[in-house]
């Protein structure tokens, strides 16, 4: 298997000899000079991967130490043994396992070699827009820890030929998320491992910070924020964090494949999307106002508008000899709605300009909402509320 | 400025894959496929040439046509059998699919058929290229309003057309413009349109959910130099010298410091926490702290928790007849109305 193992006398690249002029074909050179500076790590890797995808079965460390251009410049063996295990990490990484073999010899050293196979990327034949389309990723991510991924999955895809990419399949399209942060590394090497995780976490519901031990399965973007599904080992339950309220660095603990992720569907486990079943309320509001709920709200029936001037008249009694107006005021209009608070929330932030005749439900949670902020003021308005 | 010893490595594969399969090619073409200078890919090239095989002897080198390089060509003859791409990694292949399939997703891509067959291909391709799997991140960017809206937008994009918009400011305060379209930003929350505002002869950016109408016409674009509108999210809410304000929220408004950019957020010892922020938009405020408000604990200076009680009680006021607190609500504070706005933005 030696059979691509140079003598340890044959000629060598004095390491980092690089020149710019077409003669500077290598010189012969005496073997293994630490000539001229190290060899710089990239062109040391280069060399290693040459090597590995070149050998007829494997190479040992030995060989790889004293055959492989830049190793021999390792001052001790355990320099060399943490350049080698760095070399092969960082290989890895980049998508080029080093597979570890028997060497089959008498001794039970193990042999190295990289299965091009293993490594190669099949065959992609992107045209120019999808090749636009790709680069558009590059500016999906704010983090640079994935513009570096992105940046590197082009540089590969870039390799395989195709020609320039062209932006216009999607002129003018900027799509983009907002960071993950420096959790994102941690977390993705623990889902691709499957390996357990550990943080202190914020809870929402009473400011705690707490120690959480957990299986990450994904991580999702929706409406502004992120989070983290996973199993927790605290709570022994699947559980939903989220990540801007993780106060540690994540840090991975434990063995790989300590658990499966199980199939679920994202929506479903943040308990978001769409949920709940589409209602309908009806409001009425002052005009030209509340436009930004007009635009997916309708008149109400003809045939329905006299019952709902009657509801109006009703509740504003009290309001209006304060000029708040009579019914021929206001607009009244259906508003499709989900969620209960949500709906009670956009209708409480137009205040006096939209008034809930319908539901009930709805016009509780207004009001609460109402409430609650009429009390946030100083006693001079609180004052002026009790004597009405 | 120096380069990481794995993305040198990438592209030092890249180059030998790419030329065994390309043929000759220039110098600064190579350096605009793998996005670097054209010194930087004759440093490259003088790298192979020196790397190969254990031995290094001649025959045992990456090779290259001497004569060709004189002429800014790179004409690689002796690969040393590194010429397959390399498939891409893990996490290259997440960061990718979970972007396309993002934008996939998008109303502004939706829209357009032309468009979303080619995001449809591309995923396609890099995902049989990856085998499935990259399901760890999964990305929602915001829905981006209405959909008659998005596609005119989408369309005076493609045909560089003015528009003409109807907006509502977050302080409910509607408007009719033209504007010149430059680009579309679908994030994670709204989406926005960086755009030339001929109302405000400025750039400008709008929320599209905002965008009540939106109507193509076909007025070309104009060039406005020097006023490319690019969206600038720290100036959408900056603050610069506009009044302080401190609030103090339970726990469960956490998202408040989460998304809305502040000026500093302290943590109490009971788990309530404390932001103060710049009031750029006191509308807005106003709003956001009534639908807040079973959340806030307290609200200063007290003419900002003044306005937000005199908005509510005046609201309270029409609410007569429930079971519903308004009751003895009265006369609410005069002050109810649109004091000022941050303009266009937002």
């Amino acid at each position: 298997m030696s059979s691509d193992l140079p003598p340890t006398s044959s000629p060598t690249v004095p390491p980092g000899a690089s020149s710019g002029t077409p003669s500077a074909q290598p010189p012969n050179q005496p073997p293994n000079q630490p000539a001229g500076p190290a060899l710089n790590p990239a062109e040391r890797l280069l060399n290693l991967v040459i090597a590995l995808v070149n050998t007829n079965a494997a190479m040992t460390k030995q060989q790889v130490r004293t055959a492989v251009a830049g190793y021999s410049d390792a001052p001790s063996d355990e320099a060399f043994e943490r350049m080698f295990e760095r070399d092969k990490d960082m290989l890895r990484a980049l998508g080029i396992p080093v597979v570890t073999v028997g060497t089959g010899g008498h001794t039970d050293e193990l042999g190295y070699r990289i299965d091009q196979d293993a490594y190669a990327l099949p065959s992609i034949d992107l045209t120019p827009a999808e090749l636009g389309v790709l680069s558009l990723a590059a500016q999906f991510w704010q983090d640079k820890t994935l513009q570096t991924d992105i940046t590197r999955a082009m540089v590969k895809l870039r390799a395989a030929g195709a020609g320039d990419p062209s932006a216009d399949a999607l002129a003018g399209l900027a799509p983009s998320v907002r960071a993950v942060g420096d959790a994102y590394g941690p977390l993705m090497e623990a889902i691709e491992a499957r390996r357990v995780v550990t943080f202190s976490y914020r809870a929402a519901y009473n400011g705690a910070v707490l120690t959480r031990h957990v299986e990450p399965w994904r991580i999702a973007a929706r409406d502004g924020g992120w989070y983290l599904m996973c199993f927790d080992r605290d709570r022994q339950a699947p559980r939903v964090f989220r990540m801007s309220r993780i106060e540690s660095r994540v840090r991975v603990i434990g063995p790989a494949n300590a658990y499966d992720v199980p199939e679920f569907d994202t929506d479903a486990m943040l308990g978001g999307g769409p949920h709940g079943e589409m209602r309908q309320a009806v409001v009425a509001v002052r005009p030209e106002r509340a436009s930004a709920l007009r635009a997916r709200a309708k008149a109400v029936p003809d045939g329905e508008r006299t019952a709902y001037d009657a509801r109006l008249a009703r509740t504003t009694r009290s309001g209006a000899g304060s000029g708040a107006g009579e019914p021929a005021g206001w607009d009244i209009l259906q508003v499709p709605y989900r969620s209960l608070t949500g709906m009670a929330s956009e209708a409480a932030g137009y205040g006096a300009a939209l008034v809930v005749l319908e539901p009930e439900s709805v016009r509780e949670e207004t009001v609460r909402r109402l409430t609650a902020a009429a009390a946030l003021g100083t006693r001079n308005v609180r004052a002026e509320v009790s004597r009405g | 400025m120096a380069e990481r010893a794995d993305d040198r490595l990438l592209r030092l594969l890249g180059i030998v894959a790419y030329l065994d399969g390309a043929g000759p090619v220039s110098v600064a073409d190579l350096a605009g496929r793998f996005g670097t200078t054209p010194a930087q890919i004759q440093k490259d090239v003088d790298a192979l040439w020196v790397s190969g095989t254990p031995g290094y002897w001649p025959d045992d080198l990456i090779d290259f046509d001497a004569a060709s390089i004189d002429r800014g060509v790179v004409h690689l003859t002796e690969a040393r059998g590194m010429t397959r791409p390399l498939r891409l990694g893990t996490r290259e292949a997440v960061a990718l699919v979970a972007a396309l399939r993002a934008m996939k997703a998008t109303d502004a891509v939706q829209a357009d058929p032309a468009r979303s067959a080619v995001v449809e291909s591309a995923l396609r391709k890099l995902t049989d290229a990856t085998g499935e799997a990259a399901s760890a991140v999964d990305v929602r960017l915001a829905p981006g309003g209405d959909k008659q809206v998005v596609a005119a937008i989408s369309s005076a994009l493609t045909n560089r057309h003015r528009l003409r918009i109807r907006y509502v400011t977050s302080s409910d305060v509607v408007s009719e413009r033209e504007v010149d379209p430059v680009r579309l930003h679908t994030q994670d929350e709204f989406a926005y349109l960086a755009a030339w505002c001929y109302r405000a002869q400025a750039p400008r950016t709008f929320r599209v959910d905002r965008i009540l109408e939106a109507t193509e016409t076909d007025v070309p674009v104009q060039a406005h130099p020097g006023q490319e509108p690019e969206i600038d999210f720290g100036a959408l809410f900056a603050g610069g010298s506009s009044p302080l304000a401190t609030i103090r929220f339970a726990p469960r408004a956490r998202w408040f410091a989460e998304e809305v950019p502040v000026e500093s957020v302290r943590n109490l010892p009971d788990g309530d926490f404390e932001v103060t922020l710049r009031v750029t938009n006191p509308g807005w405020l106003r709003s956001t702290l009534i639908r807040l408000a079973p959340l806030v604990r307290s609200v200063s200076p007290e003419i900002l928790a003044d306005d937000v009680a005199g908005a509510a009680t005046a609201a309270l006021a029409l609410y007569g007849d429930g079971d519903g607190a308004g009751d003895g609500a009265g006369h609410g504070a005069g002050g109810v109305r649109d004091a000022a706005t941050s303009a266009d933005q937002h």
